[in-house]
């Protein structure tokens, strides 16, 4: 790709935690995103999507690793443009928005404590705020009590804009609304996308959405990334274990029978990582080298844009079926 | 470009879903603790502030032909054992006691908010030195450090604002902390730090008015507590010096005739009772209306 | 054959802050022995209040105002806070609720709390009760139940959690289990490890389900029958397959417009336009009138009831005709 717009480079993040083990929430991970793309990044509680946001947005210190941002390295003291050019749009609309503050106040005051526009522009820049994410002039004057679910995730995202960020960090920006409300904010992104040119990182355990939405994907689990790839590629042809238990796990409508449960157990606590390939306790194909070496995340054969965490890459899924 | 927009996205009629919030005023209105708080605390205050108009004697002229009378067309509530009148007495001295009160209050109000937002914000060395500063202070007898600074510093006033100064600020701090330490998780919070914000910006602008109601109720409960410290000291002769009015030392008089004219210390008992219930309703009922919905 | 379960007319008052709605409005369903129905509904439409109501755990803003629930041919008793279902109810029937955290006692090992219910509800001794218990955890799925039973809430996961939850609910020897999104807070793998386990209590113990969820997906693994629930009220039943491929209610087609699927990726999302009514502000007649595209003047005066537009299969609407018709010459939202 050409330059990407943000690069993560090996990106690790530890906490500490009790009896002096180690908490591994990212573990090495290398991610490239072009401008104006949308990336999806999929995986399970605990995958670690959620910490890769933070490092990107600047609240978390990685422990190894680089981010870099337009070919600048971000570190950790910020400047208030690379603030503004990175935005999250937080999962719960519940506690996302202040209590206290009215959404004029909000929007108004990153107008004016940037200068983004000049005084006298102020309230015609906050109409046209509320006028792309759909809301009438009437909520700039609402406090958050007075808006539904759907309506304040509107307004987190009018907030993120209001900044003119180069990029959007959505957190299941989605998972707490009702699907009638969903469609409407998905909607949105895609329309803000096309007309804005932004780039969105799409964080979801739901990859009905995530299919729908994305233009490239990554998969996550226990900190790493296992498959990467055009959306395509990974929904149709996935070629890690992980990915095809999460398709088939995923709920569908016209479901004719019971899905069977592809993977046994539960995921390890994130301090005891198994060694080798982190997924082998649980994966169907495990094999005895699954236990001791740790795949690397290379290309599929013949596909450089899709790569897999898996020793048995080349295995389609018709020929894993059980 | 928002009516196409809103169509597009099918939104045409979104204004009307926006549910119109109850004013604070008629929030206010529907609570039946805030409004018998206030009406109780505004009529008390009230009365006391028109003290010189409705006194009708200064609290300090005795008159010694008509001592322990009864209440009468003269004397509203009668006058104790030095002639002087209950009823301007009582206001004059509500005037004092409410007066302390409040103003004992602001400094621990405001630096324990102060302190508490530090802490609960930054945490680390601060906040661990902070807090245990903290339980030194709640440690404390406070009557005990009061009547040592009576000594100090001599009686009246003085004694009860340092006293306060000192150690009423930690509870201030220490629930001004834990709100802190919540609102400091939130999500609007890294919302509002992300958009660049400055963090004084973020503590004053965004967090404060949200943390601080907590403190705010528990203040009109402190300037009870307060005026009952006020009274105490009064009774034992170590705060308001006579002749100046004061509901303790009015108290503490009325007891060499609690046998014969209950009046004398009943009197101002219950005018300090009754602050006390106007307050705390006042209290709960701001604890009510402050809430988020 | 009686069914096992039948609930009739079920209406459930609601207050909030001084105003009364029904969030509950004339509920009816009938469920046979080891059938399995789901309440499917977005939130606030009344799902989960339903199923508390049945159970007898009304929240306090909350009021039995009429209906019936019985119980293989047994009415049970309840006051007007639906609650005092009796001694008999416990024992046919349980629920298992979406948040196994903040449904477990944090301070008690989760053992001890699947073996209360057989020590004092039951009638068995300590020991008998401690072996049941292990013996439920096996049922469930946790290995090393011997072990387990010590173990505090706090220190398992989330899917653990809820089958600690489902054992809780086993303990009683119900015959029909009440779900309230019990899977909606669990990963989908997870999810999926729950649903076999039920699917399997269904068939190895002839367990009755009655499972309220907000997720159209999950419906089709769960039940054969559903009922789609919209302020307060059912607004189609019917069997699940036909109901999602064929619906004969515009709310139900437009939830199945606005839905993802993850295997049709071309499918764009339609909104249902408008939003959810303020309960207090309900007008007469159809409820969902003012977001619908089929409604008439008629909708507005006429208070649309469930009525049979196929074998089985019910729809609240006047136009479910012209629904049927729309759906056949292939026009999708």
């Amino acid at each position: 790709m050409a330059e990407p717009l943000i690069e993560v480079d090996g990106l690790t993040v530890t906490f500490p935690s009790e009896h002096g083990h180690i908490l591994r929430a990212v573990d090495d991970v290398t991610l490239q995103i072009a401008e104006g793309e949308v990336l999806g990044l999929v995986g399970e509680s605990g995958c670690g999507k959620t910490t890769i946001a933070k490092c990107l947005a600047g609240r978390v210190v990685p422990s190894a690793g680089h981010v870099r941002f337009d070919g600048r390295e971000l570190s950790v003291r910020r400047t208030t443009e690379d603030r503004r050019a990175i935005q999250i749009v937080f999962q719960d609309p519940y506690s996302s928005l202040n209590p206290r503050l009215s959404v004029r106040h909000v929007l108004g005051e990153l107008l004016r404590v940037h200068r983004l526009v000049p005084q006298d522009e102020i309230e015609a820049r906050l109409r046209e705020l509320m006028g792309l994410v759909g809301l009438p002039k009437g909520a700039l004057d609402g406090l958050p009590s007075q808006f539904s679910g759907g309506q304040r995730q509107r307004i987190a995202i009018a907030r993120a804009l209001t900044v003119e960020p180069r990029v959007i960090l959505a957190d299941e920006p989605v998972s707490a609304l009702d699907v009638s409300v969903q469609a409407t904010i998905l909607r949105l992104f895609e329309d803000l996308r096309s007309r804005l040119g932004l780039t969105v990182v799409f964080i979801s355990h739901n990859l009905a959405v995530v299919r729908h939405l994305s233009d490239r994907v990554a998969v996550m689990y226990l900190g790493r990334i296992v498959e990467q790839g055009d959306r395509e590629a990974v929904f149709s042809d996935p070629r890690h274990p992980y990915t095809r238990a999460l398709l088939a796990a995923a709920p569908r409508l016209h479901q004719v029978e019971l899905v069977r449960s592809v993977v046994k157990g539960e995921p390890p606590s994130p301090i005891n990582v198994p060694a080798g390939c982190s997924f082998h306790p649980r994966c169907p194909r495990a094999e005895d080298k699954c236990t001791r070496d740790r795949p690397a995340l290379e290309p599929v054969g013949g596909c450089p844009a899709h790569l897999t965490a898996c020793h048995f890459r080349d295995e389609t899924s018709a020929e894993q079926a059980p | 470009m928002s009516a196409t927009t809103a169509s597009a996205l099918g939104l045409e009629d979104v204004e009307h879903e926006v549910t119109r919030r109850p004013s604070v005023r008629s929030r206010a209105l529907r609570s039946p603790t805030f409004m018998a708080g206030a009406t109780l605390t505004t009529t008390i205050v009230a009365l006391v502030l028109l003290a010189p108009l409705i006194g009708r004697y200064s609290p300090v002229s005795q008159d010694l032909l008509h001592t322990l009378a009864g209440p009468s067309g003269a004397h509203w509530l009668g006058t104790d054992e030095l002639g002087r009148d209950i009823w301007s007495r009582l206001l004059y001295a509500g005037r004092t006691d409410l007066q302390v009160g409040v103003l004992a209050v602001l400094f621990p109000f405001s630096f324990g908010v102060f302190i508490g937002t530090v802490c609960g914000y930054f945490g680390g060395g601060i906040d661990t030195v902070i807090m245990r500063i903290v339980d030194i202070v709640l440690a404390f007898p406070f009557y005990v450090l009061i009547i040592a600074l009576v000594f100090v510093v001599g009686v009246g006033t003085h004694g009860i604002y340092i006293a306060f100064g000192l150690t009423d600020w930690v509870i201030y701090a220490r629930t001004t902390r834990s709100a802190t330490m919540v609102a400091r998780s939130l999500d609007w919070v890294a919302a509002a730090e992300g958009g660049g914000l400055s963090r004084t910006r973020v503590l004053w602008r965004h967090i404060l008015p949200n943390t601080i109601t907590q403190a705010i109720v528990y203040a009109m409960s402190d300037i009870v507590l307060v005026i009952l410290a006020v009274v105490t000291l009064g009774y034992l002769g170590l705060g308001i010096q006579p002749p100046a009015p004061d509901w303790g030392s009015m108290i503490s008089d009325g007891q060499n005739f609690i046998q014969t004219n209950q009046w004398l210390a009943a009197i101002p008992g219950m005018a300090v009772v009754l602050t006390g219930v106007g307050l705390s309703l006042l209290g709960d009922g701001l604890a009510d209306i402050l809430r988020p919905e | 054959m009686t069914p096992l379960l039948e609930v009739e007319g079920l209406v459930v008052e609601m207050r909030r802050h001084r105003a009364v709605f029904r969030a509950v409005d004339g509920v009816s369903f009938a469920l046979e022995r080891g059938g399995a129905l789901a309440i499917v509904g977005e939130s606030g439409c009344g799902k989960s209040i339903t199923l508390r109501a049945i159970m007898g755990l009304l929240p306090n803003r909350g009021r039995l105002r009429s209906g019936r629930v019985i119980v293989d041919g047994t009415t049970l008793p309840a006051d007007a806070r639906g609650r005092g279902r009796g001694h008999h109810q416990r024992r046919r029937m349980s629920i298992v609720f979406q948040d196994a955290l903040s449904a477990l006692n944090p301070v008690a090992t989760v053992g001890n709390q699947i073996a209360e219910a057989p020590r004092y509800v039951l009638g068995l001794g300590r020991r008998a009760a401690r072996a049941r218990a292990i013996e439920l955890l096996g049922l469930v799925g946790i290995p090393d139940p011997d072990r387990r039973y010590h173990a505090y809430p706090h220190e398992l996961s989330g899917g653990t959690r809820q089958r600690v939850m489902i054992a809780i609910a086993l303990s009683s020897d119900p015959a029909i289990l009440l779900c309230d999104e019990p899977t909606t807070a669990l990963d989908v793998t997870i999810q999926t490890q729950i649903l076999a386990l039920l699917a399997e209590l269904r068939s190895e113990r002839g367990l009755s389900l009655v499972f309220v969820t907000h997720d159209l997906g999950v419906v089709s693994q769960v039940a054969e029958a559903v009922a789609v629930m919209y302020t307060g009220r059912f607004v189609e039943t019917g069997p699940t397959a036909e109901v999602l491929a064929a619906p004969r209610h515009p709310y139900t087609r437009g939830l199945l417009a606005a839905a993802l699927d993850v295997d049709s990726p071309e499918h764009e999302p339609v909104a249902i336009p408008g939003s959810l009514p303020d309960p207090l502000r309900l007008a007469g007649g159809c409820s969902f009138q003012p977001r619908c595209e089929f409604a008439t003047g008629q909708c507005l005066t006429t208070d649309v009831r469930l009525q049979l537009v196929g074998p089985g299969h019910a729809a609240a609407c006047l136009h479910s005709d012209v629904l049927a018709a729309c759906q056949a010459a292939g026009h999708h939202g």
